[in-house]
């Protein structure tokens, strides 16, 4: 601060801090202790309690029909008696059902059914597919775009990759979609050829399996693998790779000792935001499945929000997810040896 | 020092070589024969193509027509990892991540050589370019002239019979620049390998090789060893370009044998022949400022007004105009050129001067 205010003075340097400030409390603290604070606790809803007051009003008007027919006052009167007696109960319960009592702890986190755990470990298991082909099918491209020489040829490669992410995400997945559907396009093209025949029911059945969904991911997310690893395969000086060459390295060689530990923090960045753009990804799996493959956890998720409509246990397993996904930067971090300052590159 | 097992250079003949990219000529066809165990630099300013006949010996660029051989082997279809060569890049090209011991040992890494048995080899390198306790350290932490025997280092692991050198100097400061001159030829003497040096700086090239190929749009102007392109340089491009020359134009007035006569705007001035000349036609006159004496005793003589001096140390540079020519004179410091006159009388001897039909020179 005293630094900042003998360097653009006072009124500036408030106004830099201040921008400083918000940004950590609306981009980070608050979005994240609401969802930390909304874990922590629950409500003891029990579920018989609309049912008992159902019930209760059941036997009011049960009564009160009782009353009306009733011609003996002092009966009338018990019925009275009774009345109010349940009425007070409904009373007590409503107050009960419309404000729950609050506890905190971690239950949220302990309770996640097996079912649920397992489809959790299963979509952290395919972002870390998706990243791994991700990764694959990235690095060659990243390396012919990043070592193009001309800048011609580097525009022209360039422009191919950005075009197809003008287009609106949602608009990507559908357009597999189409290209993948039992009438889609290639069963379509299947059926031309004369291999199966869609009237009969014959065609390859691709949604059904995961591998659609990896293939819409890798798709909509290689640009975040592509771009970093451009940036840093762009700062290798190519005469190491000549020198490597003249040396008498094969390819292979070449890339493992020289191109790859060059590129790692590229590498690290576009692994780091390809998972955590994947596991975290909701409309793609979405799309693609349409209920008929596995679920991801996003959806999950989702469904804790707005189907079962508990936002406590939601907001758990959306702060799982996010453990996880900070455990898997860190281990990538660690695993391609390349610190924040590296990254920050 | 290490002991090393000597290396048995190559060497190198270029066979009518030529290179093309595209439309435009990189190297004319060229015939160049070098010697095994031999300092053979190629000497040109920048764009000359020597870079590109240097990636050409190495193996990175295919001659368009012609034929690479290295002892006696035609290099054709084989790439820069099958020759027995190994190119010094002008940057180095160390590898950054790697320790210098782990840089030097690289090669060996490439032909499977186990990992203690190649450390100790680099290790060994090393000690030969006096960096013995550095191969634990990373590249980016030595200095230039470090840096540029780990490079050495690195390219005579793999053993190589030729040593090609881009440049690799060109980074350095001046003193660094003079050390490493006498460092490099030290280090070619003692593993006795060809060594074919890159350079636009006249002064590395004269002072370390056994043989200098001056170099000029593609083209090799002169091939020869430091001496004879000094004293007796073929082209005026290559006088020009090595050392420093007065320039005079003029008409050929008589040519007898070896000898002409010129006829330029400061007078009638006899020279060596250096070309083909045939009286009448232009010629050019090229005589160095140390080769001129103040006095008249010698052949030639020249009335001229001293324009300027500059004091160079153990040495005077005068300029003096003469009919608007201007002639650089260099002599020795003394009293003397302390109180020159205005008015001076210059004389150089016919064997000074040399007369070359017209052609290009190194500086416009």
């Amino acid at each position: 601060m005293g630094s900042l205010a003998r360097a653009y003075g006072r009124p500036l340097a408030a106004v830099i801090v201040g921008i400083a400030v918000a940004w950590v409390l609306v981009l980070i603290l608050v979005p994240l202790g609401a969802m930390v604070e909304q874990s922590l606790w629950w409500r003891e809803s029990k579920g018989d309690v609309s049912l008992t007051i159902d019930r209760l009003y059941n036997d009011i008007s049960l009564m009160e029909l009782d009353r009306q027919s009733e011609t003996d006052p002092a009966k009338k009167a018990i019925l009275d008696q009774s009345v109010s007696e349940k009425q007070a109960e409904i009373a007590t319960l409503e107050a009960q059902e419309k404000n729950p009592p609050k506890s905190y702890g971690i239950a949220n986190f302990t309770r996640m059914s097996g079912l649920h755990f397992y489809i959790f470990v299963r979509t952290i298991f395919y972002a870390l597919l998706v990243t791994a082909l991700a990764l694959v099918v990235c690095y060659p491209v990243a390396y012919v775009v990043a070592l193009a020489s001309g800048p011609r040829k580097a525009i022209i490669l360039m422009v191919a990759l950005i075009v197809p992410y003008a287009i609106n995400e949602l608009l990507r997945v559908y357009a597999w979609l189409m290209i993948l559907d039992y009438r889609g396009v290639i069963n379509g093209v299947l059926q031309w050829m004369g291999f199966i025949n869609l009237d009969a029911r014959e065609w390859i059945p691709f949604l059904e399996n995961p591998s659609a969904v990896f293939l819409a991911m890798i798709y909509t997310y290689v640009l975040f693998m592509v771009f970093p690893m451009v940036n840093t395969l762009e700062t290798l000086d190519r005469n190491q790779i000549e020198a490597a060459r003249d040396l008498g390295a094969s390819t292979l060689r070449i890339h493992r000792r020289v191109i790859i530990p060059h590129a790692k923090p590229g590498i690290a960045v576009g692994c780091i935001m390809t998972f955590m753009l994947s596991a975290g990804s909701y409309s793609v799996p979405a799309i693609m499945t349409r209920g008929q493959g596995g679920d991801w956890f996003s959806q999950l998720v989702y469904r804790q929000f707005y189907e079962a409509n508990n936002w406590n246990m939601g907001s758990a397993y959306a702060v799982s997810l996010l453990v996880v996904c900070t455990a898997f930067i860190l281990l990538m971090m660690r695993l391609f040896g390349v610190g924040l300052r590296d990254i920050a590159k | 020092m290490a002991d090393t097992t000597p290396l048995r250079g190559k060497d190198v003949r270029l066979d009518k070589v030529s290179i093309r990219f595209g439309d435009s000529t990189a190297v004319q066809p060229t015939d160049l024969s070098i010697h095994a165990g031999e300092f053979f630099s190629i000497l040109g300013p920048s764009g000359c193509g020597k870079t590109t006949l240097l990636r050409t010996i190495s193996g990175f660029i295919e001659p368009t027509a012609g034929r690479v051989l290295i002892g006696g082997e035609d290099m054709a279809g084989k790439g820069p990892n099958e020759r027995p060569t190994a190119l010094i890049f002008q940057n180095l090209a160390l590898f950054p991540l790697m320790s210098v011991a782990e840089n030097v040992a690289f090669g060996l890494e490439a032909r499977g050589m186990r990992k203690a048995e190649r450390l100790k080899r680099a290790q060994e390198l090393l000690e030969l370019v006096a960096l013995g306790g550095y191969g634990d350290k990373k590249p980016a932490d030595l200095s230039g002239g470090q840096r540029q025997r780990v490079a050495i280092a690195r390219a005579l692991a793999v053993e190589p019979a030729v040593l090609l050198l881009d440049e690799p100097l060109s980074a350095l400061d001046l003193k660094l620049r003079q050390h490493m001159r006498s460092e490099l030829r030290a280090i070619q003497k003692r593993v006795g390998i060809t060594f074919i040096y890159i350079t636009h700086d006249q002064g590395e090239a004269l002072a370390m090789s056994d043989r200098v190929a001056v170099m000029s749009r593609g083209k090799l102007e002169q091939v020869a060893d430091a001496d004879t392109l000094y004293a007796d340089p073929a082209t005026p491009f290559v006088a020009t370009f090595v050392g420093e020359q007065n320039v005079l134009r003029g008409t050929v007035a008589g040519v007898a044998d070896t000898r002409a006569v010129v006829d330029t705007s400061i007078g009638r001035l006899e020279g060596r022949v250096k070309g083909p000349l045939r009286v009448g036609e232009d010629a050019l006159l090229l005589v160095r400022p140390e080769r001129i004496a103040l006095g008249g005793t010698d052949a030639n003589t020249v009335a001229v007004r001293l324009a300027a001096r500059s004091l160079e140390g153990a040495s005077v540079h005068l300029q003096c105009a003469a009919a608007g020519q201007t002639l650089t004179v260099t002599v020795p410091n003394g009293p003397l050129v302390r109180e020159l006159p205005d008015e001076l009388t210059l004389s150089f001897g016919i064997d000074d001067a040399l007369i070359y039909p017209v052609g290009a020179l190194a500086h416009g």
